[in-house]
């Protein structure tokens, strides 16, 4: 019986690693039906109607020695081309324009049907910790406006 | 002492192979696939034929862009790209009812010839070969890893396999394929000469593969091999307005900026700017066989018309110039069609070089547990059995 068991697994030993296959095929249905976190509270700030969505909720990652995280804004009212610039960051307070405008991370860019943002984040966040958007329009008007962050992202 | 140490490279050749066969065999597969994927969709979609009856001029990436707005006049266009001259323009945009849309727009004649909102199967293929459709943690994937290990595996296998393979060159000059002599006297030439002929494949592909584990490290441990171009500083934005200004110079400007300064620059990836201190990036191909599509580029700020960056392979650094050699040489672009079917086949013997191996291995196990339920004298224990017939195999497969 031993012998037989093991003439099995020597015949088949070299298969086994076929079953890796199989998550690619997991990995395509994941992709194709993919799932996001709920989008936070719609915004309304000057002529603007802001809805941000995260793209997941986990911690901010580390990229190019910035942490940043991904969010999604969907603007259903106002004009994009009204902005001169806007940025996001996340921490207990707005940074200043002075601050984000001396770089590219947290800028918000893409189109009228969605802007992207890498937003600027602490490497932990902690309680206390709100998302803030900061725009400025091309009269020099800066807008700043806030969102409370959810549980799962909080410690 | 010169059959065990054999023994032992025999051995190395199997554990090299045998237990990833599977995994080794899919990525060779669909790597061979992705190697022709654009001519395979070239064949299958005639939407993403460029064909030109009438002998017209190309139109450029501004002009094309121009068509899909006047088509979608709510569409932004984020990317331009160019494939080879029989493909397809893509024109990559959003729309208010489309979060993602490639036009397929033929650049002689200007027309949309199809928009696709879901995935291509080129990007599938190279998706699939080169991370398993694993995802992406922003900076690395486990299948981008699993993948590039078998660039060791391969080096393995490959000096392994030329050790046990003694005078392996003869097989240069006298190619032996014997059909007659049974299943494994064919499976072993098939793969002894499979091996012996692509050496220079396997040799090519391993020290990609061992590029892109490198890259993929670097990618994991946040170094920028290739450092963002910088945006455009806030104070040469237009002051206040109650109007709101448009960019004066625009992508046919920054187009000739590159052709002018790069004589032989075709245009292959274009971005356009996504905010208001976003620039053109406008990449593309230019004298140096070697090197990528994207090996030549001009970022233009479109308030100013002025470069602020540019790319050239006499100015990269050693890992941009490996990041930017190691595509063509792995996918086999280098020479246009010929040498992607010559890369073609070669990926096909590899592909089966991978299934003729385990066949052999097979082969062998099953007589090997056949002999095991025979009766054997009660002297000789399982282990010496299978010692004295894995030697005698050794032996067989060296000669």
């Amino acid at each position: 019986m031993a012998r037989a068991k093991n003439s099995l697994w020597h015949r088949h030993k070299y298969k086994i690693n076929a079953l890796v296959l199989i998550l690619p095929i997991y990995f395509l249905y994941h992709s194709l039906f993919p799932e996001f976190p709920d989008a936070w509270g719609t915004k309304e700030i000057a002529s603007f109607q802001i809805t941000p969505a995260p793209y997941d909720l986990e911690p901010p990652y580390l990229h190019d020695g910035h942490y940043i995280k991904d969010f999604m804004l969907t603007f259903s009212q106002g004009n994009i081309a009204d902005i001169r610039q806007a940025y996001l960051n996340i921490g207990y307070a707005a940074l200043p324009l002075t601050t984000l405008q001396a770089g590219d991370v947290g800028i918000l860019h893409g189109s009228q049907h969605g802007q992207e943002v890498h937003a600027i984040a602490p490497a932990v966040i902690e309680a206390g910790h709100k998302m803030w958007l900061t725009i400025e329009n091309w009269q020099g008007k800066q807008i700043v406006t806030s969102w409370d962050l959810p549980k799962a992202l909080l410690p | 002492m010169s059959k065990l140490s054999n023994r032992l490279w025999f051995q190395l050749h199997g554990w090299c192979s045998l237990p990833i066969w599977v995994i080794f065999c899919f990525v060779c597969l669909t790597g061979t696939i992705s190697v022709i994927s654009h001519e395979l969709t070239w064949l299958t979609n005639p939407a993403s034929r460029a064909s030109n009856p009438q002998n017209l001029a190309e139109k450029s990436a501004f002009e094309l862009v121009s068509i899909v707005k006047e088509s979608y006049p709510n569409a932004k266009v984020s990317t331009v790209m160019t494939f080879e001259p029989y493909l397809i323009n893509a024109v990559i945009f959003t729309d208010s009812d489309k979060p993602f849309a490639i036009a397929y727009v033929n650049q002689y004649t200007g027309e949309i010839q199809e928009v696709n909102q879901g995935i291509t199967f080129v990007n599938f293929m190279r998706s699939l070969h080169g991370w398993l459709l694993f995802p992406w943690h922003h900076n690395y994937s486990i299948g981008y890893y699993l993948v590039c290990a078998m660039a060791l595996v391969m080096l393995g296998a490959l000096v392994t396999g030329l050790v046990i393979y003694k005078r392996f060159w003869r097989a240069f000059t006298q190619p032996k394929l014997r059909l007659k002599q049974g299943k494994k006297t064919l499976l072993a030439d098939l793969h002894r000469l499979a091996g012996v002929w692509s050496i220079w494949f396997l040799i090519l592909m391993s020290l990609t593969g061992l590029w892109y584990l490198v890259q993929a490290i670097l990618w994991h441990a946040d170094y920028d091999i290739e450092p963002h171009s910088p945006i455009v500083a806030v104070e040469q934005l237009p002051p206040y307005k109650t109007k709101i200004p448009i960019p004066p110079f625009t992508l046919a400007h920054a187009l000739a900026i590159a052709e002018e300064k790069f004589p032989d620059f075709k245009s292959t990836y274009i971005m356009l700017p996504e905010h208001n201190r976003d620039t053109y990036k406008v990449y593309g191909e230019g004298s140096f066989t070697f090197y990528d599509q994207y090996s030549y580029g001009v970022v233009v700020d479109p308030w100013t018309g002025v470069i602020t960056d540019q790319r050239t392979p006499a100015q990269m650094t050693i890992l941009q110039t490996m990041s930017h050699i190691a595509n063509p040489l792995h996918y086999g672009t280098i020479g246009g069609i010929w040498t992607k079917i010559i890369w073609f086949v070669f990926g096909v013997l590899l592909t089966g070089m991978s299934i003729t191996g385990f066949l052999m291995w097979g082969s062998r196990t099953v007589k090997a547990a056949r002999g095991n339920t025979e009766p054997t004298a009660g002297a000789i224990t399982t282990k010496q059995y299978a010692t004295a017939k894995n030697t005698k195999l050794t032996e067989q497969e060296i000669r």
